[in-house]
């Protein structure tokens, strides 16, 4: 299907940008990753990059190079081979439509569907066969309809069938807030996020919504198609935590609205900074060239919006103290809520932490956010009965009641083997029951 | 409101325009003082005369042609047919004079005439008797080809056409002539190009023609106790074809079946088929389909001709398989 070419947004408060070279010509065919057009903002040049294997469409009366134009401006299209540019196929159909019987056409153009630039798109000749109508729908509710059976007579797949792939869709879309939304490479992309996933897929869904989903769509295959994902789960006993965390509530309290009480989140983010400095394995991402260690310590949040899932990152917290954590944590959190982050506060991650406690999860599988290495899933606190000092010489065996939560790491295995992995699991876990253990530092 | 046969109601409204307007004046073979074959005419020689219900020799050709003059010259010939198969005698007159002529004259004359006849299968009537053309009239620029259903449309639609300046071909079928229907009092016309839907539905939309609609109604009603819900579309016209209303239907059905008696190759159904694939592609749930008459010339064999048409049987199928597609 043919993909739109807008001038890409370069800065946050960018509201205009020029074409300074095009460095592949209308209809050259561009490989993933190479760059095709030059852009200057407003301080620098940027190479833009093509995230696909496509064939590069100008826009035959778009912008020409050297002019200024407004950011989300058409500059044209990358199709697949054999595919025609939206800008052909409109041509082809207003020429079709001159001929169009006259007591009918003006009717029909008021209730035609808009033309679909290309209806075939996606639609192999070996694989399934789709009705139009279905496949139709299923590119307005991005559903994948090459996985679908027909299930009627002839086989063929009806919009009864995405209808229902697009339920469980929903379904299982409000199963999965845990799915991290990978930060956007380009700062474009971060303007449109999708509305949250849970939200009942409607039949007609806003056509900038579905881009979006492409794109976390993408991203999502990504990971999944490219990492080897690992998961570690452990149960950790965050008693300890529990009470740090309670005795600084008592404390902030006593200093009124002033001073921020750290969130769990913070002090994890905190915890694992500090856990990956030991373990600098799990900082890591991979490349052509192998694994690369990174120097930093950032780490991401994921954060449920109305927009859809952000990661805010905040900048090495292992060197700063709680309350500039919870004071930056914060200020993100809130930006992301409201639509006012910056691109830049996105960027730069080398670990993600994600929480889904508060919707009573345990332990789950949580995607790891490339070009990150892993990604730590923190499960609900919950109070159990556990037995202690089982392996104290001194103390016997007893049971007791303790804030029990369950810690779920996934890991690329590419970049770092399970022992390791499990290693810096194991200090999380340490960090969390005892935490004095960081805290000192 | 009141209740008439479908011959009764066109037969009102030729009596009422006829009596409005004395240009008006009917042709044909035993429209006399026979009050023509089905009764199209009866009771009006009596009232309006020998020179305004003219009958004539068997000699289709010859008093088309004279009907094209008098429309030309300020007249509104009725030509009555009572089998629409007898027109085709006169085809060269129809369409190289009275279909061209108020193009060839820019305009300068006018064509005010309607051809009427009976159309379908039915009585064991045989081949010369028995042909639905709406397909081959429709395939001709300058002709209206209207088809009307039910008592009230063919009162409506004939006024329509007596009140018009473009030759009109008027297609009756003849199991459609003895059904009751609720006709409106007051003096109202039934413009061409606007479907009725005759039936609402979701799950598939059935259009027919003439005697089908009524099938499809019928095959509708037994489908609803199975939960499938036909829309039945009449287009009432098949030119001007009121596509429009088809291609909103498909919209909420995404399913099609033209449903007619006439000959499937180059007919209604391909046309209505070509127009919904062009403009309601990615609304389609399914292929299109057509159930046609056979096509053969007409037997003779009333089980045979019975045969050869669409049946409400082979409709509620078809349908059916349709909607399970």
């Amino acid at each position: 299907m043919a993909v739109e070419i807008v001038m890409p947004k370069l800065g946050w408060t960018a509201e205009e940008a020029t074409i300074t070279e095009w460095t592949k010509k209308d209809g050259e065919l561009v490989q993933r990753g190479e760059v095709y057009l030059l852009v200057e903002g407003d301080k620098s040049v940027n190479e833009i990059e093509s995230f696909e294997t496509a064939i590069l469409r100008l826009l035959p009366d778009g912008p020409k190079v050297g002019e200024t134009v407004k950011i989300g401006t058409l500059l044209g299209y990358f199709v697949q081979p054999g595919e025609k540019p939206p800008f052909e196929t409109a041509q082809a159909a207003a020429q079709l439509g001159g001929q169009a019987e006259p007591q009918a056409s003006t009717s029909v153009a008021a209730d035609a569907p808009n033309p679909n630039p290309d209806p075939y798109a996606g639609r192999d000749k070996r694989g399934p066969k789709i009705s139009p109508r279905a496949l139709r729908i299923a590119n307005e509710l991005g559903v994948d309809w090459q996985k679908l059976t027909g299930s009627g007579t002839s086989g063929r797949i009806v919009e009864a069938d995405v209808q229902a792939a697009a339920a469980a869709m929903a379904a299982t879309a409000a199963a999965k807030v845990a799915v991290v939304q990978a930060p956007p490479v380009q700062p474009v992309a971060v303007q449109a996020i999708a509305p949250a996933p849970t939200q009942p897929v409607a039949r007609a869904m806003p056509a900038a919504s579905n881009a979006t989903r492409k794109t976390i769509a993408a991203r999502m295959s990504q990971s999944a198609h490219t990492t080897v994902p690992v998961t570690l789960t452990t149960e950790v006993d965050a008693s300890e935590l529990f009470k740090l965390r309670e005795t600084l509530k008592g404390e902030g309290a006593g200093r009124g609205a002033a001073q921020l009480v750290p969130s769990y989140n913070d002090l994890f983010a905190k915890l694992v900074a500090l856990a990956l400095q030991e373990h600098p394995a799990l900082n890591a991402s991979w490349s052509d060239d192998g694994v690369i260690q990174h120097a930093h310590i950032n780490i991401g949040m994921a954060v449920q919006t109305e927009r859809g899932l952000l990661v805010p990152v905040v900048r090495d917290p292992a060197h700063k103290s709680l309350p500039t954590i919870a004071a930056e944590a914060n200020r993100l959190v809130e930006q992301a809520r409201n639509a006012t982050i910056l691109a830049d506060d996105m960027r730069g991650g080398t670990f993600t932490i994600t929480n889904l406690g508060m919707y009573d999860i345990d332990g789950f599988t949580p995607v790891i956010n490339l070009p990150e290495c892993a990604i730590l899933g923190i499960g609900r606190m919950v109070a159990k009965v556990v037995v202690v000092d089982e392996a104290n010489p001194r103390r016997a065996a007893r049971t007791a009641i303790r804030k029990m939560m369950v810690l779920s790491l996934t890991f690329d295995h590419r970049v770092v083997d399970g022992a390791p992995a499990a290693q810096f699991l194991q200090r999380v876990k340490k960090f969390i029951e005892q935490p004095y253990l960081w805290l000192v530092r | 409101m009141k209740e008439l046969t479908y011959t009764v109601a066109a037969r009102e409204a030729l009596d009422e325009e006829m009596a409005r307007d004395p240009r008006i004046f009917v042709m044909g073979e035993g429209i006399g003082k026979r009050g023509g074959n089905f009764n199209t005419t009866l009771g009006l020689y009596e009232k309006y005369g020998p020179l305004r219900l003219c009958d004539t020799p068997i000699a289709e050709r010859g008093f088309i042609g004279l009907a094209v003059g008098a429309a030309m010259s300020g007249s509104i010939p009725v030509i009555d047919f009572m089998m629409v198969d007898f027109i085709l005698d006169a085809m060269g007159e129809i369409i190289n004079q009275m279909a061209k002529m108020q193009y060839m004259s820019s305009g300068r004359l006018r064509m005010p005439m309607v051809l009427r006849g009976c159309i379908g299968i039915g009585g064991a009537a045989a081949t010369h008797h028995s042909g639905s053309y709406y397909s081959i009239f429709s395939n001709i620029p300058g002709l209206r080809v209207i088809v009307p259903t039910t008592p009230a449309d063919v009162k409506g639609m004939f006024r329509t056409a007596l009140r018009g300046n473009d030759p009109v071909i008027m297609l009756e079928h003849k199991n459609l002539l003895s059904n009751k229907g609720l006709v409106p009092e007051e003096d109202y016309t039934t413009p061409f190009g606007q479907a009725r839907i005759a039936r609402a539905g979701k799950h598939v939309t059935a259009v027919g023609v003439a005697l089908t609609v009524q099938k499809c109604v019928q095959a509708a009603e037994v489908l609803a106790k199975q939960g499938i819900e036909v829309e039945v579309i009449d287009p009432r016209s098949t030119s001007p074809l009121d596509i429009a209303t088809i291609l909103q239907s498909v919209k909420k059905t995404g399913r099609l079946m033209i449903v007619d008696d006439a000959f499937e190759p180059c007919g209604f159904g391909a046309e209505v088929s070509a127009q919904v694939g062009v403009h309601g592609f990615d609304d389609l749930d399914a292929p299109i389909r057509r159930l046609s008459g056979a096509f053969a010339p007409t037997p003779y064999s009333p089980p045979l001709e019975q045969e050869i048409v669409p049946s409400v049987e082979t409709i509620t199928k078809a349908l059916y398989d349709l909607v399970k597609e």
